[in-house]
C-alpha cells in the first residue's frame, strides 16, 4: 500500500472511521453513550463542507433564522445522525432491533400484498435500518438501491459487514441495473430507492422544494411507469433512542396519458409534497451533506 | 432479539431496563399500566436490558456531572474555570477506559464484543474516584457519597426486585402474551 493509501483511510469517506465505529459498537457501555455520541457530534462540527452544506439547506428550510441558530440546528443533525448510523451498525453486529411505530401502517401493509411495488424514500432516519429490518420480516423480496462508497477501502468494509438477507443494487451501471430491477418488480418484489438527490450522471427530473428548483431522480418513476406499479412513499424517522416511526404514506400512481412529461410531473409533484412535509417536520434528520439546491451550490 | 407487537405497556418491561432500580420502577409501572392505552397503529418493541432511553440518559448524565466534578475538584483552578475545563475533559476521560482498554482486549483475545468488560471497568474506576473523593476535605465529597448513595438504593432495589423476581416474571409473561 502506497503512503497515499494508507493516509486515504483518514478522509470523510475512508475506511477508518466505519471500522472506528464498529469498533465503539462494540466497546462503549450504553450508559456511557449518550456522552460519546455529544462529544462526537460536535467533532462533526469540524467537517467543514459537511457542516456549510447543512447550514445552506438549514436557510431554505428555515427562512429568515439567524446562523448561529442554524449552527445549533445543525449540531442536531449530526447528534441525529451518529445516533442512526450507530443503530445501524448495532443491528449489523449485535442483531439489537430499536422499537418501531408505524403511521400509515394500512399503506404498508397494502405495500406487502402488492405484486411488485417501488419504496422511494429520502436520506432520513435510518434508511439501512428500515431496508434490513423489512427484509427480515418480510416475505416479500426486496431490492436496495444505491450510490456505492467511492473509497474501494470503504466498500470492501461495506460488503464484508452488510447484511446476508438484503441485496444492494448500485446506481453506476444504469441501463444493466434498470433491465434487473423491471425484472425484481415485475416478479413481485419491492425496490427501495432514495428519490430526494441526484448524484453522479443518473438522469434526473425537475422538481420544486421548499419553493426553490432542484432535480430529484428519474429511475424510480420510469421504472413505476414501465413495470405499472404504484410508488410508496415511506420514511424512517428517528425519534429517540433506540426509537423510530416509520411513515408510509398515500402510494402515487403513474397512470399513462399520451403526455410522459405530465404523467412524470404529476408524480413528482405528489413525491415533493410528501419529502416537503416530512423535512418540514423532520428537518433535524435530513442527512443532506451538501447544498441540495443548484443555486446555492453555486 | 425478543420483541413485543400492539403492547404498549410493555415500554415498562422490567426486562427492557438495566439497573435493578429502573427495573423495580418499570415494575411499579407495568403493574398501573392499562393494556388499552393509547398506541400507534403498529407498535414493535424489543425486550433488550439496555432499551428504556430515560434510563440510560439519566445513568450517563449522573456519571458526567460526577466526573465533571471530580475533574474540577482537582484542577488547581478557581472554582468556576476549572469547572469550565473539567467539562469537555471529563468528555475526553470518559472515553478513556474504552480508547485504551477496547484495543488491548482485542490485542489479547482478537475481534469482539468487549461492552460488559468495559462497563464493569469504568464502573470499577468511578468507584475508585469517589472513595478517594470521599475522604477528602473538598467540596467533591458531597458528590462522591452522593454516588455511594445511589449505588445503595440500587443495592437496596436489586434485593426488592430479587424478592420479587416470581411476581416480575408472572406480569411480564401477562404483558406480553
Amino acid at each position: 500500500m502506497t503512503r497515499s493509501a494508507w493516509w486515504r483511510r483518514f478522509l470523510v469517506r475512508g475506511v477508518f472511521w466505519r471500522q472506528f465505529l464498529r469498533f465503539a459498537v462494540l466497546t462503549v457501555p450504553p450508559w456511557v453513550e449518550p456522552i460519546v455520541m455529544a462529544f462526537w457530534s460536535i467533532f462533526f462540527l469540524v467537517w467543514g463542507p459537511g457542516r456549510r452544506g447543512v447550514m445552506r439547506n438549514l436557510k431554505v428550510i428555515k427562512p429568515g433564522s439567524f446562523a448561529i441558530t442554524n449552527l445549533f440546528r445543525c449540531y442536531r443533525v449530526f447528534w441525529n445522525y451518529a445516533w442512526t448510523i450507530t443503530d445501524n451498525v448495532r443491528f449489523k453486529e449485535l442483531r439489537t432491533i430499536p422499537d418501531w411505530e408505524f403511521t400509515g401502517f394500512e399503506h404498508f401493509q397494502e405495500m406487502q400484498t402488492r405484486e411488485g411495488a417501488i419504496l422511494l424514500t429520502a436520506h432520513m432516519g435510518s434508511y439501512d435500518l428500515g431496508a434490513q429490518l423489512f427484509s427480515e420480516t418480510s416475505a416479500r423480496r426486496i431490492v436496495m438501491v444505491r450510490a456505492p462508497e467511492t473509497d474501494p477501502q470503504t466498500r470492501e468494509f461495506e460488503e464484508h459487514h452488510g447484511a446476508e438477507s438484503l441485496r444492494i443494487e448500485f446506481n453506476t451501471r444504469a441501463t444493466e441495473l434498470a433491465l434487473d430491477l423491471l425484472h425484481t418488480v415485475r416478479e413481485g418484489g419491492i425496490v427501495a430507492i432514495q428519490g430526494d438527490r441526484v448524484t453522479g450522471s443518473i438522469s434526473s427530473l425537475p422538481a420544486t422544494l421548499f419553493g426553490k428548483p432542484t432535480t430529484v431522480p428519474a429511475g424510480p418513476f420510469a421504472l413505476a411507469l414501465a413495470a405499472r406499479v404504484p410508488i410508496y412513499p415511506v420514511f424512517v424517522v428517528r425519534l429517540g433512542r433506540r426509537r423510530y416511526r416509520l411513515i408510509t404514506s398515500r402510494p402515487i400512481e403513474i397512470t399513462r396519458s399520451r403526455n410522459r412529461d405530465d404523467d412524470f410531473a404529476r408524480a413528482v409533484t405528489q413525491w415533493m409534497m410528501e419529502l416537503e412535509r416530512v423535512i418540514n417536520e423532520c428537518w433535524f434528520q435530513w442527512f443532506t451533506f451538501e447544498p441540495h439546491w443548484p443555486e446555492q451550490a453555486a | 432479539m425478543k420483541v413485543v407487537a400492539d403492547r404498549p405497556a410493555a415500554r415498562w418491561l422490567p426486562s427492557r431496563h438495566r439497573f435493578a432500580l429502573a427495573r423495580l420502577i418499570g415494575y411499579l409501572r407495568l403493574r398501573r399500566s392499562r393494556l388499552t392505552s393509547e398506541q400507534p397503529e403498529h407498535l414493535i418493541l424489543s425486550i433488550d436490558r439496555d432499551q428504556t432511553a430515560l434510563e440510560i440518559h439519566l445513568v450517563a448524565l449522573w456519571v458526567f456531572v460526577t466526573t465533571v466534578c471530580y475533574l474540577a475538584a482537582a484542577l488547581p483552578l478557581v472554582l468556576p474555570l476549572a469547572i469550565v475545563l473539567a467539562i469537555p475533559l471529563a468528555a475526553i476521560v470518559i472515553h478513556l477506559p474504552v480508547v485504551v482498554g477496547g484495543p488491548l482486549l482485542r490485542l489479547m483475545f482478537g475481534d469482539g464484543n468487549y461492552i460488559k468488560i468495559i462497563s464493569v471497568t469504568t464502573m470499577a474506576l468511578l468507584l475508585i474516584a469517589s472513595g478517594y473523593f470521599a475522604t477528602t476535605a473538598t467540596w467533591a465529597r458531597a458528590v462522591a457519597w452522593l454516588f455511594f448513595a445511589i449505588l445503595i438504593v440500587n443495592s437496596l432495589a436489586s434485593v426488592i426486585v430479587w424478592f420479587l423476581r416470581g411476581a416480575i416474571q408472572a406480569a411480564e409473561e401477562r404483558c406480553v402474551h
